[in-house]
């Protein structure tokens, strides 16, 4: 300290900035502001930092989501499958499974391999899928991995799992990438990608499939009031599931569809869900 | 294949069960809602400003919520609501900190180094800027001096500036005496008025 008492006085014009003193030591602050340049110049700076502060890093308001999912905790805590049972984005819901349609995330499986082995497998696989998804929300981690950069997403996957997938960037279309992660999908590691809108989560987890089966797109699936599309593009199965309604699920598919058509250089899978 | 896929289903069934599902009396409902829903925006822009992320912000807010609403049925006395869910809240974001960014818990414990460092600035030898520079700061600058303080500067400083809290409560939602909180309150803003102040 270069001035004896400095100190002292300094946290007493941070308490008067904060309206921490009392009458008598706000007189006190008074006369020392008045007897002192230097430390009326460091009030006007701190004066000046609030107001910068104020104006530029305000209070931030929580989002409506948020807010549900807060509510709905207080009531009882049901989580967001109970409720999203009955296709929430139609009809009037209750603003408990509008609630819980916030907090839903959309998942993308892609490549099911196993899914398409029996006649009961793909519900089976579809379901695991939706509840990875669903837990990924209610844990809070959505993600394994998180960055918005696929160049970040796609060696973390590829270092966890046997197949390389496709990591595709859709900032652009306005689904910026959140990360990635491993889901068991019928005792299988998958890798599923996590992107976002708005405040929803989209979950893409790519599967391997046995036989090509063209482009071929299954639309208005819905596994716990979640939808669901399922396509594939070649060798590779894909499923997303999203609170988000099925037109914003689907605009979200034809985004990631045309963009691993691109990253593949053009191959089949370019056209659009519809 | 299938009984796999289920049991690995049920096994995180369980996990959830038992940190999301609370039972809630209608006391415990009121008192969330009279305690905890108020002060909703306080709890998500500290949550925002300690872990840096909008997205984590709102799963440490859920957490807290969840945590507040325990605290509430088991029956315990709420004097200073905002106080008490800030605190809740530092304490998930804490939590979720340790987990994901075991970093930034390490250099919150060098916070002392840190007051240090910051003595040496506001004694140093770099001429104190205007006050209308610093005014002139814009959002983004605002946001990377903040997030650029050590943790337990930046916890005061927007418990402080942010949330509106008095000394007291910040004392109190984060355990520290009324002398800390004002010590690190003024390194704070030395730090901060030193980064605007000189930013080109």
């Amino acid at each position: 300290m270069t001035r004896p008492g400095f100190e002292d006085r300094s946290l007493l014009l941070h308490a008067t900035l904060d309206g921490e003193l009392d009458a008598a030591g706000v007189i006190e602050m008074e006369r020392f502001l008045a007897a002192d340049p230097e430390l009326a110049a460091e009030y006007a700076r701190l004066k000046a930092l609030r107001e910068t502060i104020r104006a530029k890093a305000p209070r931030e308001r929580a989002s409506d989501s948020l807010r549900l999912r807060v509510m709905e905790i207080a009531e009882g805590g049901e989580p967001p499958r109970r409720e999203a049972k009955t296709a929430p984005w139609r009809g009037p819901p209750s603003w408990l499974s509008f609630a819980a349609a916030m907090a839903a995330t959309v998942v993308a499986t892609l490549g099911l391999q196993h899914l398409i082995a029996s006649s009961n497998a793909p519900d089976a696989a579809l379901q695991a899928i939706v509840s990875a998804h669903m837990r990924s929300q209610i844990s809070g981690q959505p993600v394994d991995v998180v960055s918005t950069d696929r160049h970040t997403v796609k060696p973390w996957l590829a270092g966890k799992l046997p197949v390389a997938a496709d990591v595709v960037d859709l900032a652009e279309a306005g689904f910026p990438l959140a990360g990635g992660r491993i889901d068991i999908v019928a005792g299988a590691a998958v890798p599923t990608l996590v992107y976002k809108r708005r405040d929803h989560l989209i979950s893409v987890t790519e599967l391997r499939a046995d036989k090509g089966d063209g482009a071929s797109v299954q639309r208005d699936l819905a596994v716990e009031g979640y939808p669901v599309v399922r396509w594939f593009d070649g060798e590779r199965a894909y499923v997303a599931v999203s609170d988000l309604s099925p037109t914003e699920l689907d605009a979200f598919v034809a985004a990631f569809r045309r963009a691993v058509a691109k990253e593949r250089g053009g191959g089949a899978g370019g056209e659009s869900v519809k | 294949m299938r009984p796999a896929s289920d049991d690995e289903g049920q096994d995180h069934g369980h996990a959830l069960t038992a940190k999301r599902w609370i039972v809630t009396s209608e006391t415990g409902r009121r008192n969330f809602a009279e305690h905890v829903l108020p002060h909703l925006d306080d709890a998500y822009s500290l949550a925002r400003w300690l872990c840096g992320d909008a997205t984590d912000a709102e799963d440490i807010v859920q957490d807290a919520c969840v945590r507040a609403l325990r605290a509430l049925e088991s029956g315990a006395p709420v004097e200073r609501p905002r106080a008490w869910l800030l605190a809740i809240v530092r304490n998930a974001a804490y939590s979720w900190l340790g987990k994901n960014r075991p970093r930034a818990i390490i250099l919150a414990g060098g916070a002392e180094e840190a007051e240090a460092h910051a003595d040496a600035l506001e004694t140093g030898a770099s001429p104190s800027p205007e006050a209308a520079l610093i005014e002139t700061a814009d959002r983004a600058m605002v946001a990377a001096a903040i997030d650029g303080l050590p943790l337990a500067f930046r916890e005061t400083l927007v418990m402080r500036e942010i949330n509106g809290l008095s000394y007291r409560d910040i004392s109190e939602a984060t355990g520290a005496p009324i002398g800390t909180v004002m010590s690190r309150l003024a390194r704070a803003r030395a730090l901060l008025v030193q980064k605007l102040g000189t930013a080109p």
